[in-house]
């Protein structure tokens, strides 16, 4: 692929714990690309499948689920929850064809902004090494539209 | 009480409904010919999905007989569909015969003998009814869905596979597409692998979409890679899921058609969703849960299933919880985990999403086992050997991804 590609990364981070993280890396002036976009939910577990099916659906390049550490959930049992159905979704990722690897689930505390940068940093490399979302490919929306079929008509 | 004694009380509980949506103004306007304005004062879609619940109801009795200004006109097409939607139509039993009382049916592939040239000679919107059953596949589908809209005052996507894609959108499944299943099914499959390597062993004979003859050109549809449902192609007004709908569903359509033709009464909303309920199918479901903490899953036959105890509880994967409610619970009644042929509840886009989601919880967290990790989970969903084909069984084509993806970089 071409090496100007800039991924783009859809972030949920639940709001007591991975956004304050994430502040804790602002305050701390660690420097990250800037391909992501934080969402903040009040919980890990307020992400729902669904949430991960449309950003990627909306032609993002990877998802990260960033919540508590486990036993640290706001909630209690929210993070446990998460992790659970990410291990589903990804199940139905794998089989849609997407690589695993773009949907990543990191556990990021409050004080840990130097984790949230490394998380960043790292996950900005396994997507740029595995290039562009396959949705936005030509070949794909040729299929979706059935171009083939309707030219040949 | 039996089980039919069962679903008898639930008709006449739900019987009651319907009369309370018949006090909706009535149309100045009595024709029995399509009237165009009515169905534009029906109103716009309250939800966000553009689906209205239209609670199922029984007709209660026989359809009254042909309208003072002429019987108006039905069409009834399949595109790709098994059939049992046109089957599920005669389960209004004795109904169906008064339908001919009020009603041309000018198109119906499996029992009238309609053809297409029939529909292009009738004047736009001279079809009062169209029910289209069935996803849409090739180009001849799209051909005659977009006809009959053109025909048809209201066209109705009948059944599951209309609605959602359903079981034929699987095929979005295949990554190749349209090329890679008929390679499959014409040169692979041991049948016409033999049968290509027998007799065609040169260049195996596949069907063509265009052939000359000295007679002229001969064509055959072409199979589309991607599976659409019904409102992805042309504007739908109103939607019956169930695989097939069931018979409350049609009657309570007729009602409606016969209503606005006979008494002028305002039809359902655009978009309206015809013969299901607001929740979840467990809410109609006659099982008990008790919250139990799988680790195991079966199938229905591995396991001797308790009559009154939730499926899901039993390690058996229902889709109940993801799933919407109008069909009285049958499968459930009857031991079988519900598949999900009425597809997710309003607000819901993702069937298969929500119904992860729901069976998520069923895993042993927090208080038994908060170790649980993913690793653990996946062992258990192993047992599942294709989870995409097992939560979005009806709906592949209605889904957000829509079909599988090919990574550059595999």
């Amino acid at each position: 692929m071409a090496d100007n590609f800039e991924p783009l990364i859809v972030t949920f981070c639940c709001n007591w714990c991975s956004y304050a993280g994430a502040d804790n890396a602002g305050v701390g002036r660690r420097q990250m690309p800037p391909n992501f976009r934080i969402i903040r939910t009040m919980c890990s577990a307020r992400i729902d499948p669904e949430f991960i099916l449309r950003a990627l659906s909306k032609g993002a390049d990877g998802v990260m689920v960033l919540g508590c550490h486990p036993a640290d959930c706001h909630y209690i049992g929210g993070n446990y929850r998460a992790r659970r159905r990410i291990a589903l979704i990804r199940l139905v990722l794998e089989q849609y064809g997407f690589d695993p690897k773009r949907l990543l689930l990191q556990w990021v505390s409050a004080s840990e902004g130097e984790k949230f940068q490394k998380t960043v940093v790292d996950f900005v490399d396994t997507i740029k090494a595995l290039g562009p979302t396959p949705i936005k490919s030509k070949k794909q929306k040729d299929m979706l539209t059935n171009a083939v079929a309707i030219k040949e008509e | 009480m039996g089980f039919f004694d069962r679903f008898k009380k639930k008709n006449k509980a739900q019987a009651a409904e319907p009369a309370k949506a018949e006090e909706a103004p009535k149309a100045a306007a009595a024709a029995p010919a399509p009237a165009k304005a009515a169905v534009a004062n029906a109103g716009q879609p309250t939800t966000k999905t553009g689906f209205n619940p239209y609670p199922a109801a029984d007709l209660g009795e026989l359809l009254p007989p042909a309208p003072a200004g002429g019987k108006i006109k039905i069409a009834i097409y399949w595109t790709a569909a098994c059939g049992g939607c046109d089957v599920s139509i005669l389960d209004t039993n004795e109904r169906v015969l008064t339908i001919a009382q009020f009603a041309d049916i000018v198109m119906w592939p499996v029992a009238v003998d309609g053809k297409e040239k029939d529909i292009e000679a009738l004047d736009d919107g001279a079809i009062t009814v169209s029910l289209i059953n069935g996803a849409i596949r090739n180009s001849e589908n799209e051909h005659m869905a977009k006809l009959l809209r053109k025909k048809s005052v209201l066209v109705v996507a009948y059944g599951t596979c209309a609605m959602f894609g359903g079981t034929p959108s699987l095929a979005n499944l295949v990554p190749g597409g349209a090329s890679e299943i008929l390679d499959y099914v014409y040169t692979k499959t041991p049948t016409s692998a033999n049968f290509q390597k027998d007799y065609h062993a040169d260049k195996p004979v596949v069907p063509q979409t265009e052939i000359q003859v000295p007679e002229g050109t001969l064509t055959l549809p072409v199979v589309y890679d991607t599976v659409k449902a019904l409102d992805q192609v042309i504007d739908v007004d109103y939607y019956i899921p169930g695989c097939p709908p069931q018979q409350e569903s049609i009657s309570h359509l007729l009602k409606a058609v016969v209503d606005f033709v006979y008494n002028g009464v305002a039809l359902p909303p655009k978009g309206a969703e015809i013969g299901v309920t607001e929740k979840c199918l467990c809410d109609e479901c006659p099982r008990k849960k008790e919250y139990a903490r799988i680790t195991k899953i079966y199938e229905p036959y591995q396991v001797n299933v308790d009559p009154e105890k939730c499926l899901m509880d039993q390690g058996i994967l229902c889709l109940g919880p993801a799933t919407v409610g109008g069909c009285n619970a049958r499968c459930t009644k009857a031991g079988q985990p519900c598949r999900g042929c009425y597809g997710p509840t309003q607000l819901v886009q993702e069937h298969g999403a929500s119904a992860l989601t729901a069976i998520a919880s069923l895993f042993p967290v927090l208080d038994d086992d908060p170790t649980c990790d993913e690793q653990q989970i996946i062992e258990i969903m192993k047992t599942i050997k294709d989870p995409l084909g097992y939560f979005y069984a009806y709906t592949v084509g209605k889904s957000l991804i829509q079909r599988t993806v090919v990574e550059e970089k595999a």
